[in-house]
């Protein structure tokens, strides 16, 4: 299947992209896509702090935080988009 | 007992604009203990000398600013001041807190309050120094914006004596219901109309100039909780450099894929991607931004120093945008032109409006106008529809002055949407304009909205964004009925604790209350643990909802627009509303929670416990 992933703000560089498609086994979970991103030292480091999410980052699944999908687990369906964003704050 | 000078000077200077009386009186210790400084005690001063029913544009209404124990101090971004007074725009509760130095100046004169009651026959300026106090006539200021005003008061000095000066420009002289007070030139006093309050009230300036400490009881304790924070601060990456790097606009992007951001007078929530990346943070910081900078005293510095229109003779340098102006008087009024966005601001800045009213009541009017239930010739020549970026700065300009257009902007989006038989077109609650995320998208953002003191406001209501999203392993899911009203409550009492302490909401993103207990305590003497500061905050809500009810507010007050319950968005694919049973039950339990009655009364046992002893039963 096929995950559309958007980058924002230094991500970008990171992926040197605004958005790439990323093919993972159908009815894999957000690790697997998380896994297939980190293809690089710099990007495994923006995404992972060992074997977990980095803490700083903020992972959208069609519009709903990733950890309300159960994070690392979450079953991921074919055309979800994720958009990585650094954690940001304001209002 | 601890001596009551640490932390507060225990002084309140009074000023009577009518009977020209300066007076200065003891502040009551036990009122520092109950209820801080700020927000707290500005609240608690002025619901004990004002009359609920009385009009707030009127010589009744009073003004309280109020600085705090922490200011003067080293604690980060302690210099915010504090006001309450009634809102000419609400026409309840005001209360709007600043960064800026003005608090900082003023609480070195040597007070901890300032009242000010009555109106000026003529344009006046009050002068504070320890040394004395003077009430000065004010002509010759009148008509100067902000900038020249401040100018005009702070030149002559040497930089270690520079006075600060809060003050109003043109928007609060001719009383526009949603004028600012500005201090530091950029650092506003927005929200709820303070500036037609003090314009009402012949009140052009108030500059204060000062040099004394505030006395720390405990040097260790307070220093402890002060490491603590910093260190904090200094850890968590929004304070330590996204909100310096991206600023608040840092957000656009974001609040846009979680289906938050509003888009024609709320009409929607969609946008173009690359509409909305030509006025996101990254954006701001690639193009316009010249460099980043903090309130006094704040190391995390999300303020926006820009310049736009090149080198020509159109090149013009100023303030913003931030976040909330840049949604407000952009998307939601559909218009996605940067410089546009801009410029607006600088002006907004100098004539002293509230951006997210301005720029909804913007909106409001396009709207309106679109629907033809505006007559043309009322318009005064203006084209007004969505996505016009001309109309925003001439706009902003007119509205300061009652002039074109800009007369039927002034009073805002309620009053004017009223006025064309459409009030349920104001996205308002209480008739204070919605900030810049959709209630929509949020359920417990619309319950902090329905229930903020002063209409909607997230910074008062509660700022459900961060739960919902930021907020890692505490996540708050945002369509929860049954944890809204907890969460939302939270929200509300930290605001207030960071309000009454005079700091700035974005050490949230930091810490809680921990390190503000020790280095209050620490300060002052006083028992603050956090158990205690809880229940300030709840004290301080229960005096904001007795005024509030004695000011004529119901619990159909605490109600989101039409628009809310009757037209679903799309949110992460599904239909989202606010239905009136959803508000129903929400406020019901939200009142519940707050320990008030059904109709949103504080049960007598509460204010008991409290120690409130309120006008009425
Ligand atoms: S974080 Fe921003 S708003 Fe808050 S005190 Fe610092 S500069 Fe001012």
């Amino acid at each position: 299947m096929v995950v559309k992933v958007k980058f924002f703000s230094a991500f970008r560089e990171v992926f040197g992209t605004r958005e790439r498609d990323y093919v993972i086994p159908d009815g894999a979970r957000a690790r697997a896509l998380i896994e297939a991103m980190a293809d690089q030292p710099e990007r495994r480091a923006a995404l992972l702090r060992g074997s977990n999410l980095h803490p700083h980052l903020v992972l959208l699944v069609g519009g709903e935080a990733l950890s309300s999908r159960g994070g690392l687990e979450a079953e991921l369906r074919d055309g979800d988009v994720l958009a990585v964003f650094p954690m940001l704050g304001g209002g | 007992m601890s001596d009551p000078s640490f932390g507060i000077h225990g002084k309140i200077l009074e000023i009577d604009l009518s009977a020209g009386y300066v007076r200065v009186r003891p502040l009551d210790p036990s009122l520092t203990a109950d209820y801080l400084g700020g927000r707290g005690l500005a609240t608690r001063l002025f619901y004990e000398a004002v009359d609920p029913a009385s009009d707030p544009l009127g010589a009744e209404n009073v003004v309280v600013l109020a600085p705090s124990p922490l200011i003067g101090t080293s604690a980060p971004t302690a210099a915010r001041g504090h006001m309450v007074f009634k809102s000419p725009l609400t026409g309840f509760l005001g209360t709007s807190n600043s960064g800026g130095g003005w608090a900082w100046s003023f609480k070195a004169t040597g007070y901890d309050a300032l009242v000010v009651k009555g109106r000026a026959s003529s344009p006046v300026w009050i002068d504070i120094t320890p040394e004395k106090v003077d009430v000065l006539p004010a002509g010759r200021m009148w008509g100067k914006d902000i900038h020249a005003l401040t100018d005009e008061l702070t030149t002559g000095f040497e930089p270690a004596a520079r006075p600060r000066v809060l003050g109003i420009g043109p928007a609060g002289e001719n009383l526009v219901r949603f004028a600012a007070v500005a201090n530091d030139r950029n650092r506003v006093y927005g929200r709820c109309g303070p500036g037609a309050v003090w314009g009402a009230k012949n009140l052009k300036a108030v500059r204060a100039a000062g040099r004394m400490k505030t006395r720390v009881h405990d040097k260790e304790r307070y220093q402890s909780g002060y490491e603590q924070a910093m260190h904090l601060i200094r850890q968590a990456p929004v304070t330590k450099r996204l909100l310096r790097e991206m600023g608040t606009a840092g957000l656009v992007e974001l609040i846009n894929v979680i289906g938050m951001l509003p888009g024609r007078n709320f009409q929607d929530c969609t946008h173009r991607d690359e509409d909305l990346e030509a006025v996101s943070g990254e954006t701001i910081a690639k193009t316009i931004l010249e460099r980043a900078a903090g309130c006094y005293l704040c190391p995390i510095g999300c303020q926006r120093h820009t310049r736009v229109g090149g080198k020509g003779e159109q090149a013009e340098a100023g303030e913003g945008p931030e976040y909330e102006t840049v949604v407000l008087m952009g998307p939601v009024c559909d218009i996605y032109d940067l410089e546009a966005i801009t410029r607006a601001n600088y002006r907004a800045n100098e004539l002293g409006l509230d951006t997210i009213s301005f720029g909804s009541t913007v909106a409001c009017a396009m709207e309106l106008a679109e629907r033809g239930l505006i007559p043309p010739a009322e318009l005064a020549g203006l084209e007004l529809r969505f996505g016009r970026a001309a109309v925003l700065e001439r706009l902003a300009v007119e509205t300061a002055f009652r002039r074109g257009a800009g007369a039927l902007l002034a009073d805002g989006s309620f009053r004017l949407a009223e006025r064309y038989g459409r009030p349920d077109l104001s996205m308002s609650v209480k008739r204070l304009e919605i900030p810049a995320y959709d209630p929509r998208a949020s359920f417990t953002q619309a319950l902090g909205y329905m229930t903020s003191p002063s209409g909607a406001c997230h910074l008062r209501g509660g700022y459900a964004v961060s739960l919902a999203f930021f907020g890692g392993w505490k996540e708050i899911p945002r369509f929860s009925l049954l944890q809204s009203p907890i969460a939302i409550r939270n929200m509300q009492n930290h605001g207030i604790l960071q309000d009454s302490l005079g700091v700035c909401r974005f050490t949230g993103y930091a810490f809680g209350s921990e390190p503000w207990s020790r280095m209050l305590a620490g300060a002052t003497g006083l028992d603050f643990s956090v158990a205690r500061l809880e229940e300030i905050s709840n004290r301080v809500a229960a005096l904001e909802r007795l005024f509030n009810l004695e000011a004529g507010a119901g619990k159909l007050d605490d109600a989101l627009p039409p628009r809310f319950a009757e037209t679903p968005i799309i949110v992460a694919g599904e239909e989202r509303a606010v239905s009136v049973e959803i508000q129903e039950r929400m406020r019901r339990d939200y009142y519940e929670v707050r320990g008030w009655d059904a109709e949103g009364r504080p049960r007598p046992d509460l204010l008991g416990r409290l120690r409130i002893a309120g006008r009425r039963p």
